[in-house]
């Protein structure tokens, strides 16, 4: 599959909650392989881009699709096969509060990989948590986790079945320093891997390091998509803080996807 | 004023749909969870422990003390009117056709209709409910369909012990006042005993179960964000649930008797 095909698309969506327009007839194409990072303000529709991206939340309308697929025609079986390939991170961790830690994480593996054996996902459970810094028992609740431990453990959940496309609802919020840095490093490992990336987040550290693609989002309108570059320079994103702060930052190493693709560098809604 | 009416209308209309679309996907997803296997095994033991194992003693203490009573109130009544002889016919009648799956239904009501309500709110609030999603299992299928299943089930059992410990109740008044051989007393209660208020009391009690758990569960899924719509929720599911209950005795009692 060539690298800048698109992994997600959303075509003039709008998705509205308790009779609030959240997204205004959004269009962003998500490329294949590369790690997008969708910036915004509190309240511009960041997550709801996001759910509505991993079919969480159906819009009202517009499409989506995956991989050249309209998601609104999915039957069971290709639901089932779309989750097995996509992992998800919630912004407030979203733990099964009455599940361990082991069975939190473990539920994808006995969900998409049940082959496996109880003895193996445990250990792929043990091994992941530990690259991540958890080291606290795995047969405790989630409500005996602090904020940032619950965040690790959510990640360890999204990326356990080894999924393409991963979405990240601010991956890096509640999280110290050193957790932040093995994020990162397991972020690095994913783009390594080619792993198609989605991510929506207020860090700009994020972005700087990992966004191949670059948006910014505002009022439920996606205003800039495109290079890390192009968004960062171009006048839409001017009014962003996320991205001045990015300015601010001058010019990073270009990282080959910024040339890889290029041509399909895009603004939302145009 | 007539718009309003017509717009009220028109949202319990829709909410009725709603809801009625919300019990069909329970019973197609029901009918999916016996063919194939589920990790949702494991919520259904846990739920059939939860309602029905542990409110067995509650359940019990209130049979024996129903049976008790009724027991009292016959014995002192009855023999006004010459009409002794009835005494264990309307046993029968009041404790398994009636009060046993009604009382139960109650009682599982408060315990578990609550608790499956306000655990789902939770669930929808903080997001679990996407998370089920995001990693493939249907929500309806792993978490209504166990509830559901465990609460008819446990319904069936409790209103069977229900009987038992009723009949029990009223055995050991029958023992202060008249004491009797208990091969004599369980004579008199088998000879009077109908198949047909086996059934009658199964069928309640059956009934009553998938009241119980599609409501407390459609009652929990309604939750939308804040964590000030979990206690609503509980509170709307027992208030429904007891309607729909007495609504579903009078007319499974007015097909039996009409």
């Amino acid at each position: 599959m060539p690298e800048s095909s698109p992994a997600i698309e959303l075509s003039g969506v709008t998705a509205s909650s308790g009779g609030f327009e959240i997204l205004s007839g959004t269009t962003v194409s998500f490329p294949e392989g590369l790690c997008s990072v969708v910036m915004g303000a509190a309240g511009s529709g960041k997550s709801t881009l996001l759910k509505v991206a991993a079919g969480l939340v159906v819009p009202d309308s517009g499409s989506v699709s995956f991989r050249g697929a309209d998601m609104a025609r999915f039957g069971r079986r290709d639901e089932f096969a779309f989750r097995a390939t996509t992992g998800f991170v919630f912004q407030d961790a979203a733990l099964w509060a009455d599940t361990t830690i082991l069975g939190n994480v473990a539920m994808p593996l006995r969900v998409h990989r049940h082959h496996l054996g109880e003895k193996a996902i445990a250990e792929a459970v043990r091994q992941l948590l530990g690259r991540l810094g958890y080291d606290e028992s795995l047969t405790i609740r989630p409500a005996e986790l602090s904020a940032g431990e619950q965040k690790l453990v959510s990640i360890a959940r999204a990326v356990i079945h080894e999924p393409s496309i991963i979405f990240m609802d601010d991956p890096t919020s509640n999280l110290d320093e050193d957790a932040v840095e093995k994020v990162f490093s397991l972020l690095d490992e994913l783009r390594n891997k080619k792993r198609t990336i989605i991510v929506v987040a207020n860090s700009s550290d994020l972005a700087f390091r990992f966004a191949d693609r670059l948006g910014v989002i505002k009022a439920g309108k996606m205003v800039a998509f495109g290079t890390y570059d192009a968004t960062v320079s171009s006048a839409e994103a001017a009014l962003s803080t996320s991205l001045a702060r990015l300015r601010a930052r001058g010019n990073r190493a270009r990282a080959p996807a910024d040339d890889a693709g290029a041509e399909n560098s895009q603004r939302g809604d145009v | 004023m007539i718009g309003q009416i017509g717009r009220a209308t028109r949202l319990k209309a829709s909410a009725l749909l709603y809801g009625l679309g919300f019990f069909y996907t329970v019973l197609r997803e029901t009918v999916r969870f016996f063919r194939k296997s589920q990790v949702g095994y494991k919520v259904l033991i846990m739920q059939i422990l939860f309602t029905g194992y542990e409110a067995l003693a509650i359940n019990a203490i209130m049979a024996i003390a129903i049976g008790a009573a009724i027991n009292v109130i016959g014995s002192s009544l009855l023999p006004q009117f010459g009409q002794s002889q009835l005494m264990y016919t309307i046993l029968i009648i009041v404790i398994t056709r009636e009060l046993g799956p009604l009382l139960t239904a109650f009682v599982i009501t408060a315990r578990s209709g609550t608790a499956i309500a306000t655990q789902l709110g939770t669930m929808v609030v903080n997001h679990e409910i996407e998370a089920y999603m995001a990693v493939g299992l249907n929500p309806v299928s792993y978490l209504v369909v166990p509830r559901f299943i465990g609460v008819v089930v446990s319904m069936l059992v409790l209103t069977v012990y229900f009987n038992i410990f009723g009949l029990l109740g009223s055995f050991i008044v029958v023992q202060i006042v008249k004491p009797t051989p208990i091969m004599e007393y369980l004579a008199a209660l088998m000879s009077t005993l109908t198949v047909s208020d086996v059934l009658s009391g199964l069928l309640k009690a059956f009934v009553f179960g998938v009241v119980v758990s599609v409501v407390a569960t459609y009652q929990g899924f309604s939750v939308n964000r804040a964590s000030t719509e979990i206690p609503v929720a509980g509170i709307k599911a027992v208030g429904l649930s007891f309607i729909l209950i007495i609504v579903a005795d009078v007319l499974i009692t007015l097909v039996q008797y009409a």
